[in-house]
């Protein structure tokens, strides 16, 4: 199997270094890069073409959903994911609108393979 | 003052984001509107500077309302969650939509106010008692009105430390900035720092708890 | 186990003797007790609630606050506070029998605790008040402070005369000027823009910028009889007895002037200054052109739209 690109976006160090882990363990030989905001995000993305994004809502700048967006478009067959502990009615129907998936924070092992989940068929 | 590490203090932060992600998803079920809310900074202080920095940030009359709980076990400490008087009644005002055109808060509008602290409180408090797998013991909401100096020094005394946490709280597209207070002594802050090290070494170093 | 204090039976009877809900529910949420207080306001008896699950006697509470509530007691420890004000009747319970058959819930406030047992197991306890009372004494208070509050003459906001006061006196001054022959004029002004300065900045600022005009603008009346009143949203009156026209639309100008003047940005604004600006309507009468309030009124407000057909910024006279 090939191995899969995946693009962290947190503004905190000790999650993007969680995500990484629970990857890591499961597939040592993907590639991962980190933003720690939206804008970044962005920038490294056009370059990066990542199989996988998973973003942070709560970023100061530009915020997780509209950075989302913004990713959808660029790369309309990538898998992107945005994670919060906030899991209120509009963000979810907003991400759903978007066209990206949604999971809640905290983030954990069972989590991570979830979202992981469609790059590994 | 005990420092935490960069990544300690990241740790921290990320905690109380989640805690008061959580918070903001119970309030938004209650009030069946969006809310949101942040911690975009902590720090620590002593209580003299706390109240110092409260003070600076007033613009009203400067009377606060805090609602404090007490928190032990793991680590011992008085929580507080603080905002101006104003504040609060716009807070209330926007979560039950009914304006009381008094400028107190009624004893009904100030059970509202605790009942918002102790979601917030605990959802905070929670959140960390989780990550650093021990449990702690906590009180039911006390509601406070006052200058800043009065509020923080309902617990400790000169020699105590104050984690502040500032919190932006968004409801109906109108932001509130608010701040909690862990009042703590300095073995508590010690073992809160020490459990903080631990959760990093278990999640990065893959030992055992 | 002695009897006395410590005796179960004896707590038993101060349990159902107490004038608050108890319900305990164990690890799993299953009932294990349920005190006779309980059983008054809900019509359920303690015998049919034995080892039930609590949702499946209040399936409604399902991912409520007071199911996250029970979590936090049993998972983290921690006591929560349900308030009256935030959640509202959440259990069927009634006060009488009258007011069951009415439906008519009582108002409830609730604590929920956990409950640590020597030999680890744990239990969370949901203790339910009464707070009718409480309820009906703030809703009185609400009540007179209301009264109170429409018997000022005061905008809430500015700080200026409200619509009342302005109705009041306009009414006054119009009878006056006609039974003395004196000349009387009205202004009706109000904010260029202002809807659009609203959605660009927010409703706080929106407000911010309504107390400023009319904090610019009502120190600006000379005399004592001369009234400022905020007479709607974004609308202001002023009315100037003993006033003739010409007076009356000299005030007018050097009023638009000053608002322009104190340059508060409006980057919504359709005009090319970018700065919030007003229209001014002026009306008069006098001894040889007598009119009642109403006329005044209107023609002030044709005098403003006409201001605002003009281009906005300035001032015209009926």
């Amino acid at each position: 199997m090939k191995p899969s690109t995946v693009l962290i976006v947190d503004d905190s160090r000790v999650s993007r270094m969680l995500t990484r882990q629970h990857i890591t363990v499961r597939h040592a030989d993907w590639v991962i890069e980190e933003a720690a905001n939206g804008n970044d995000a962005l920038v490294i993305a056009r370059d990066l073409q990542p199989d996988l994004v998973l973003l942070d809502v709560n970023m100061p700048g530009m915020n997780g959903v509209d950075a989302a967006a913004a990713l959808r478009e660029m790369l309309p067959n990538a898998h992107i994911s945005l994670l919060t502990a906030n899991v209120q009615a509009a963000t979810r129907q907003r991400a759903e609108a978007i066209g990206v998936g949604f999971m809640e924070k905290p983030i954990t092992a069972e989590r991570i393979a979830q979202l992981i989940a469609p790059l590994e068929a | 003052m005990i420092r935490l590490s960069d990544l300690e203090h990241d740790a921290l932060v990320e905690l109380f984001n989640i805690g008061v992600g959580q918070a903001a998803s119970a309030m938004s079920e209650i009030v069946s509107e969006t809310v949101t809310m942040a911690v975009p900074a902590i720090s620590f202080l002593n209580r003299a500077a706390a109240a110092k920095l409260l003070a600076s940030k007033s613009t009203g009359s400067g009377r606060i309302c805090g609602i404090s709980q007490r928190y032990s076990g793991a680590f011992d400490t008085d929580a507080i969650l603080m905002f101006p008087e104003e504040k609060s009644q716009e807070i209330v005002r926007l979560m039950v939509g009914q304006a009381m055109p008094l400028d107190e808060l009624t004893a009904m509008e100030q059970e509202a106010m605790s009942e918002i602290g102790n979601i917030l409180l605990n959802s905070c408090v929670g959140a960390l008692a989780n990550i650093i797998g021990h449990e702690l013991h906590g009180s039911l909401p006390d509601y406070h009105v006052g200058y800043s100096q009065d509020i923080l020094a309902l617990s400790g005394d000169s020699e105590t430390v104050v984690l502040m946490l500032h919190i932006e709280f968004v409801v109906e597209r109108q932001q509130i900035a608010g701040d909690v207070a862990f009042i703590m002594d300095m073995s508590a802050l010690q073992d809160l720092k020490q459990h903080v090290a631990l959760y990093l070494a278990r999640a990065f170093g893959g030992e055992q708890p | 186990m002695s009897r006395g204090a410590g005796s179960l039976p004896l707590l038993q009877l101060v349990l159902d003797c107490i004038g608050v809900g108890a319900i305990v529910l164990d690890a799993e949420r299953r009932i294990v007790l349920w005190n006779r207080w309980m059983s008054q306001h809900s019509g359920v008896l303690g015998d049919e609630t034995q080892d039930r699950n609590f949702f499946d006697l209040f399936p409604e509470q399902r991912d409520k606050r007071l199911d996250g509530a029970i979590s936090q007691a049993l998972r983290n420890n921690l006591p929560s506070l349900l308030s009256q004000t935030l959640n509202r009747w959440p259990l069927p319970l009634y006060a009488s029998k009258s007011q069951a058959e009415q439906g008519e819930r009582m108002h409830q406030a609730l604590t929920v605790s956990p409950l640590n047992m020597d030999d680890g197991q744990r239990f969370c306890l949901i203790q339910v008040s009464d707070v009718s009372a409480a309820v009906q004494r703030e809703n009185l208070l609400r009540e007179q402070a209301m009264a109170l509050r429409s018997q000022t003459l005061l905008d809430d906001l500015t700080g200026v005369a409200n619509r009342r006061h302005f109705d009041m006196a306009i009414d006054r001054e119009a009878r006056r000027a006609r039974r003395m022959g004196t000349p009387l004029s009205l202004m009706m002004l109000d904010i260029d823009f202002f809807k659009a300065y609203n959605d660009h900045y927010g409703h706080q600022q929106g407000d911010a910028c309504l107390e400023a005009v009319a904090s610019a603008l009502s120190t600006m009346q000379q005399r004592p009889a001369d009234l400022f009143a905020r007479y709607g949203g974004e609308e202001f009156a002023v009315i100037l007895p003993d006033t003739p026209a010409e007076a009356a639309v000299a005030m007018a100008n050097a009023m638009c002037r000053k608002v322009h003047d104190l340059r508060i940005p409006h980057q919504a604004s359709h005009s090319s200054e970018r700065v919030v600006t007003i229209s001014i309507g002026v009306a008069s009468t006098d001894a040889s052109h007598p009119g009642e309030a109403y006329d005044l009124i209107n023609a002030a407000d044709r005098a403003l739209y006409q201001a605002k057909a003009c281009g906005r910024n300035r001032v015209e006279s009926a």
